[in-house]
């Protein structure tokens, strides 16, 4: 019967592998679910909870923390979700932590997102209701981006146009043309050269300016001798004596005036003889003809006289002594 | 033969093999059990057949993971392999692989074995020597198949799920620790439980049609044949019907 005896122990081998493997799916999968884990049970009330159920994660900080026991409807508004905690997590989560119901990556699974908050707080107790916060759900994401899509579009239209009126526009031609860039090179090189000149020109005045200041040059002597200033202060004065005067003799030659005029509208004295009687001017007039008449005359007998050879040497001597007057005249005003 | 003719013989053959599940139930179940026989068929049955189930699960589990894997890529979902891998192994491949496996090799042996016995009348000397054959013969078989098949079917899984590890590290590099978490996250009772379940019902309906053809075997050497061939064949059939069954039963319950 020993081969029998093996046979079984064969068997006994299989069937209890094959038991120890179903146990340990089991053990692993219920431990999963936290079956064997202990009572630990926290609450949340939430408004919409996005499609949690019964069985979904709950992640502490992201860490697996336990599930989703039960799922309560309390009412219209409100959703009491009970959660199993992990016995090695629990001792870790404060009163005032948050929950939240999140998504496994895009599409996945629901979870309940638990998250601390700063600030001290106690550790919870079995049955504590935590915070609870909203998240924004996909739709109302999606809602949201539909919107700022939009805008979006209509901002990109508008700076679409914007874009080619600045295409088309003068200034980009400006800013493309090459020769203006360099005209604009060579500006700026004169602009520097120009700068530069006038720092040396500034440095020259500053110089100057030292120099007038400590007195060098004339300048400098005209603005610091202060004789100079005394003189030209004495000349202010006689100036200022002289416009005096001037001005009083302009009254009198004024008063002058209108006493001439006086004279002349009221038909007094002899100006307005003169002026106004016809018959002496015509008079005048006549005997200025004969004076003229009489001048010729005497002109024609003075050439007379020159050319006689009696009078010939007084006139040469007359000459010679203005020739000799004119040269003198001369020396005096190249010496000066 | 009319249609008519093998409806009615289809219905005699249904009505027979009720009758012989009734009678297991009826004999095969009460006291007193042939004890030794039964580990001696259960060696048979179950370790015997190991090698053959864990070599189809093996390369069902590595060629499972390699097709599914392109289709799993082109929708950037490669990272859930393990898990679509892992399901499809608990819950469908696995547990039918492994009984259609094993109602190739078993039920062919069982259906010849008994049909050779029933020809060269061992069967009818047993009644005379005071055996009761159903007992002894057919009780102990159905028992082991039904109680054996699971645990084929768990250490099938097992060796299918490690050739599905070594199917995605062959494209891709994956942690042992990381897929057995994957495997074993998107698993759960209502995965597991059914489909071990349903592993005890093929492994019945294997024994007990293996048993049936075997024990109804007429015409000499080549009826054992044809129990042997039609013992496989209706096995395998029965298997997805109750395959069928199961899924329905499970969803009607809410475990799917």
């Amino acid at each position: 019967m020993g081969n029998q005896k093996v046979n079984n122990i064969k068997l006994g081998a299989f069937v209890l592998s094959g038991l120890v493997l179903m146990i340990f799916a089991f053990f692993i999968i219920g431990r999963n679910n936290n079956i064997f884990g202990n009572d630990f049970k926290l609450k949340v009330r939430f408004s919409n909870l996005n499609g949690l159920t019964k069985g979904n994660n709950v992640l502490f900080s992201g860490l697996q923390a336990g599930t989703v026991k039960e799922i309560e409807l309390i009412n219209d508004s409100t959703i009491e979700v009970t959660m199993q905690i992990n016995s090695k997590v629990k001792s870790f989560i404060n009163k005032n932590a948050v929950a939240a119901v999140g998504t496994e990556g895009l599409m996945g699974n629901k979870v309940v997102n638990i998250s601390p908050v700063k600030g001290m707080s106690q550790k919870v107790a079995e049955g504590d209701l935590l915070q609870a916060k909203n998240m924004a759900n996909m739709d109302e994401i999606i809602e949201k981006l539909a919107q700022t899509n939009n805008n979006v579009a209509s901002i990109s239209e508008v700076l679409k146009g914007t874009v080619l009126r600045i295409d088309s526009s003068a200034i980009l031609k400006l800013i493309n043309d090459e020769s203006i860039g360099i005209s604009l090179k060579s500006s700026l090189e004169n602009i520097y050269k120009m700068t530069s000149n006038a720092n040396k020109m500034t440095i020259g005045l500053n110089h100057l300016v030292n120099d007038i200041k400590k007195g060098k040059g004339t300048a400098g002597l005209l603005l610091t001798d202060t004789l100079v200033a005394g003189t030209l202060k004495d000349a202010v004065v006689q100036i200022r004596a002289a416009s005096v005067n001037a001005n009083s003799m302009t009254l009198q030659l004024n008063k002058m005036v209108k006493d001439l005029s006086h004279d002349l509208s009221n038909g007094k004295g002899p100006i307005n003889t003169l002026l106004k009687d016809s018959l002496m001017a015509k008079n005048i007039s006549f005997t200025m003809e004969n004076l003229q008449k009489g001048t010729d005359g005497f002109n024609q007998n003075m050439e007379a006289l020159k050319h006689n050879f009696l009078f010939r040497g007084y006139f040469r001597k007359l000459e010679r002594q203005k020739k000799e007057q004119q040269a003198e005249l001369l020396k005096a005003t190249q010496q000066r | 033969m009319s249609l008519v003719i093998r409806f009615k013989n289809f219905l005699d053959e249904t009505g027979n093999i009720a009758r012989f599940t009734g009678r297991f139930f009826s004999v095969g179940i009460k006291p007193r059990y042939e004890h030794k026989e039964f580990f001696n068929q259960c060696y048979i049955i179950g370790y015997r057949s190991l090698p053959l189930v864990g070599l189809t699960a093996f390369i069902m589990g590595l060629v499972l993971t390699m097709q599914l894997r392109p289709s799993l890529v082109d929708y950037g979902v490669e990272s859930q392999l393990p898990v679509m891998v892992g399901l499809a192994i608990v819950r469908e491949i696995g547990p039918v692989i492994t009984a259609l496996i094993f109602a190739g090799k078993i039920g062919s042996s069982i259906g010849a074995e008994l049909g050779s016995m029933k020809v060269t009348e061992q069967i009818d000397a047993m009644t005379v020597s005071g055996i009761k054959p159903f007992k002894y013969l057919v009780a102990t078989r159905v028992l082991a198949t039904t109680l054996m098949l699971p645990l084929l079917t768990i250490l099938g899984d097992a060796i299918s799920l490690f050739g599905a590890y070594l199917g995605v590290n062959i494209r891709s590099v994956t942690s042992f620790d990381l897929f057995f978490l994957q495997v074993f996250k998107s698993l759960d009772f209502s995965d597991v439980l059914p489909a071990i379940t349903k592993t005890l019902f093929f492994g019945f309906a294997v024994g007990i049609v293996g048993c049936y053809k075997g024990f109804n075997s007429t015409k000499g050497t080549q009826g054992v044949g044809i129990s042997a061939n039609s013992a496989v064949v209706l096995s395998s059939v029965l298997i997805f019907i109750i395959d069928l069954l199961a899924v329905q039963i499970t969803e009607l319950l809410g475990l799917n």
